[in-house]
């Protein structure tokens, strides 16, 4: 009874709420996440950029459709870090909730599963989390994504390495047994392999490992010159520590994705010196977008202003998923979906995220993601050329 | 190679140390009281962040910060086992289980609230640094750790074998209701021993916030190695958790090499079954306290 009194509610509201569009109009952007279990810091994450990113349009009057503002509203769903709820989570926004738009949930896998369900409803979602190639090679029209794939990241770490360390030849590399951490391992060695480099090493340790020390000596005895290990802020504070318990040296250590954020840093004090790694995006990079943010510095303020904290990429990566879908709305001049759909497909935009344009796949192609060094305690921008800070620093040392 | 297997060897001695230090004083209460302390990993965290906080904001030194966790964290299980754990200690097991496993649910929640979620390292400058043994190489700090361990080990042998104090922890152990007919004051036995495990957890922490990141949640990890240790070792037995402690580092360690990083903790949980199937009472437990 209460629930066919509450569905009757809900379509008279509905029927007023198309009456008064004018004066209560709003963009409703729904995002599932998994605000409780074990992703949950994730979900802070994302909700961080992404409240940001929707109090930055609101505060500028609204997102510019045809000739007025329309305010923006992000509907949360937690999906309790559990797939198929996620996917529940995205059909129950977009048939319940009736939001305009999709934020994907978090990670590739999710990613993928939820896709299916906004391409069925033909609704925009912008991927903010999802870099495998998997996820985007579904022929789907309706997904688009911010981050490029692994190989991105590996590649020009590889070339740099190949051109400013001549005598790197033996690889080692050692990887958390974790989704994004094993993938951008794997593509390491394939980058090493293709520059002729000998992976001498190639091992994963299972997630909550408490002690490196096995490895690491055995990856002493084969005394490589470029060690790659893989993990999250805990994994490699250990692993740096862990190295240094066993004098362990090399010309190159490279280590993704901990030394992305300042936990790890200070974390490692002195030890951070010369480490070097690769993400999508980086506070320290210096872009002038047309986005609401504006440039890459604005962005970093505004979110300092707000959480009292330096943005990491998937901090930036919720926000500039909502800074492009803004500029897709205002190029569209419609909330019309199918039109928000072709203005994203078409997208060729400066953001503070850096360059945007979509593959056909719906992936970013235009994305050149900064290599940097930990040096003197602040990462460093070594690649790419037009937004360099300094130069490759060979030698990591105790 | 053989100098690879000796730096192994070196490897698991000193990461048994460090086990033995998480292991000893929940091997205590388990044995004793037969209270499984869920709250025992959470308890190392805390005496963590009390080190991070003291060299921090204080500059004391982690092995300083030992002697201050020690009364602190005495205190606490003192009070915690006669405010709360007493009511119900007569209760099967299952009760006082859930008991501190709903209170590890509010510390965890607590020291995120208070500390964040972030990761803290206590890093220390200068470092503690390594000593070489011809080409082998080991970390001081996991000496000390190891040291560590063997004192208190030590320590607590000789309160349970010499002191009145002891004489009554272990004949309560034996025969609760024994022990009160001859005018030991059971409750208060408990209370003592109970601050004893917590103490032993909250005097490793300072050693264990020098090598590991600290985190609220950090906890379970500890714990998970604390049960595989008592196992190993056998339940209630002091010394046992320290030979449990290195058993488990240098199979672990050698099982890294072996079988590769990703199947050591496998292996130690494999172990943990062939134990309770072959030796349900561990390597130095008695029979009947299993």
């Amino acid at each position: 009874m209460i629930k066919k009194l509450s569905l009757g509610a809900a379509l008279v509201a509905g029927a007023l709420a198309a009456g008064t569009a004018a004066a209560q109009e709003m963009i409703r952007i729904g995002a599932p996440l998994p605000i409780t279990g074990p992703l949950s810091p994730e979900a802070k994450k994302q909700q961080r950029g992404y409240d940001l990113w929707a109090e930055t349009a609101n505060k500028a009057g609204g997102v510019k459709v045809g000739g007025k503002r329309i305010k923006v509203e992000i509907v949360y769903v937690d999906y309790q870090s559990n797939t198929p709820r996620a996917v529940q989570a995205a059909e129950k926004l977009i048939t319940q909730d009736k939001v305009n738009f999709l934020f994907s949930p978090f990670g590739s896998g999710a990613t993928k599963a939820a896709s299916s369900v906004s391409e069925k409803y033909q609704v925009p979602t912008v991927a903010a989390t999802a870099s495998s190639a998997q996820v985007y090679d579904q022929g789907y029209k309706y997904l688009f994504g911010t981050f490029t794939p692994n190989d991105t990241l590996t590649e020009p770490l590889a070339d740099i390495v190949g051109r400013e360390a001549a005598g790197v030849r033996r690889v080692a590399i050692l990887a958390r047994n974790d989704l994004f951490p094993l993938a951008i391992a794997q593509e390491m060695e394939k980058s090493a392999k293709k520059r002729g480099l000998n992976v001498v090493y190639f091992e994963k340790y299972a997630i909550g490992t408490l002690d490196h020390a096995s490895a690491l000596s055995q990856i002493k005895s084969l005394s490589p010159h470029w060690i790659f290990a893989t993990g999250y802020t805990n994994d490699l504070i250990l692993l740096r520590k862990q190295m240094a318990d066993q004098r362990i040296e090399a010309p190159v250590v490279t280590m993704i994705a901990a030394p992305a954020y300042q936990d790890w840093i200070d974390g490692t004090g002195k030890l951070s010196q010369n480490v070097t790694s690769a993400a999508w995006w980086h506070p320290a990079v210096r872009y002038k977008g047309k986005d609401v943010f504006g440039s890459t510095e604005n962005y970093v303020k505004l979110f300092r202003a707000a959480y009292g904290a330096l943005p990491d990429y998937a901090e930036a990566s919720a926000s500039a998923a909502g800074a492009m879908l803004q500029l897709a709305i205002e190029k569209a001049g419609s909330i019309e979906r199918t039109k928000v759909r072709d203005a994203l497909s078409a997208m060729n935009e400066m953001t503070f995220w850096g360059p945007v344009k979509f593959g056909p796949n719906g992936q970013i192609t235009s994305l050149e993601p900064p290599v940097f060094q930990i040096q003197n305690g602040k990462p460093t921008v070594i690649h790419p050329k037009a937004i360099r800070q300094g130069e490759l620093q060979l030698g990591v040392s105790n | 190679m053989p100098l690879l297997y000796l730096q192994i060897l070196a490897n698991g001695l000193v990461l048994g140390g460090l086990y033995a230090c998480i292991a000893s004083g929940f091997s205590l209460v388990w044995g004793v009281q037969n209270v499984i302390n869920i709250l025992h990993g959470s308890f190392i965290v805390l005496g963590a962040y009390l080190a991070y906080f003291a060299y921090l904001q204080a500059g004391i030194h982690p092995f300083l910060s030992i002697l201050i966790a020690i009364p602190v964290f005495y205190a606490i299980g003192y009070g915690l086992q006669r405010m709360m754990i007493n009511r119900i200690i007569a209760a099967p097991v299952l009760l006082t289980l859930t008991l501190t496993f709903g209170l590890d649910l509010m510390l965890q929640n607590g020291m995120i609230l208070a500390f964040t979620a972030d990761f803290k390292k206590l890093v220390l400058d200068p470092p503690l640094g390594t000593i070489a043994l011809g080409e082998m190489v080991l970390p001081v700090d996991r000496l000390a750790a190891m040291v560590l361990a063997l004192a208190l080990t030590a320590m607590l042998y000789l309160i349970l074998s010499r002191s009145r104090i002891g004489r009554a922890i272990v004949a309560v152990r034996m025969d609760r209701e024994a022990a009160a007919l001859m005018g030991v004051n059971v409750p208060r036995i408990y209370a003592i021993t109970f601050g004893l495990g917590v103490m032993m957890a909250g005097a490793s922490g300072p050693l264990l916030a020098m090598i590991f990141p600290i985190s609220p949640l950090g906890g379970p990890a500890y714990l998970g190695k604390a049960f595989v240790i008592c196992v190993l070792g056998g339940l209630g037995s002091v010394p046992g958790a320290m030979v449990g402690g290195l058993v488990l580092g240098v199979v672990e360690s050698f099982g890294a090499l072996w079988f590769g990083p990703e199947h050591a903790i496998t292996l130690s949980f494999t172990l943990l079954i062939l134990m309770l199937l072959l030796r349900p009472h561990g390597l130095l437990g008695r029979k009947g306290y299993e």
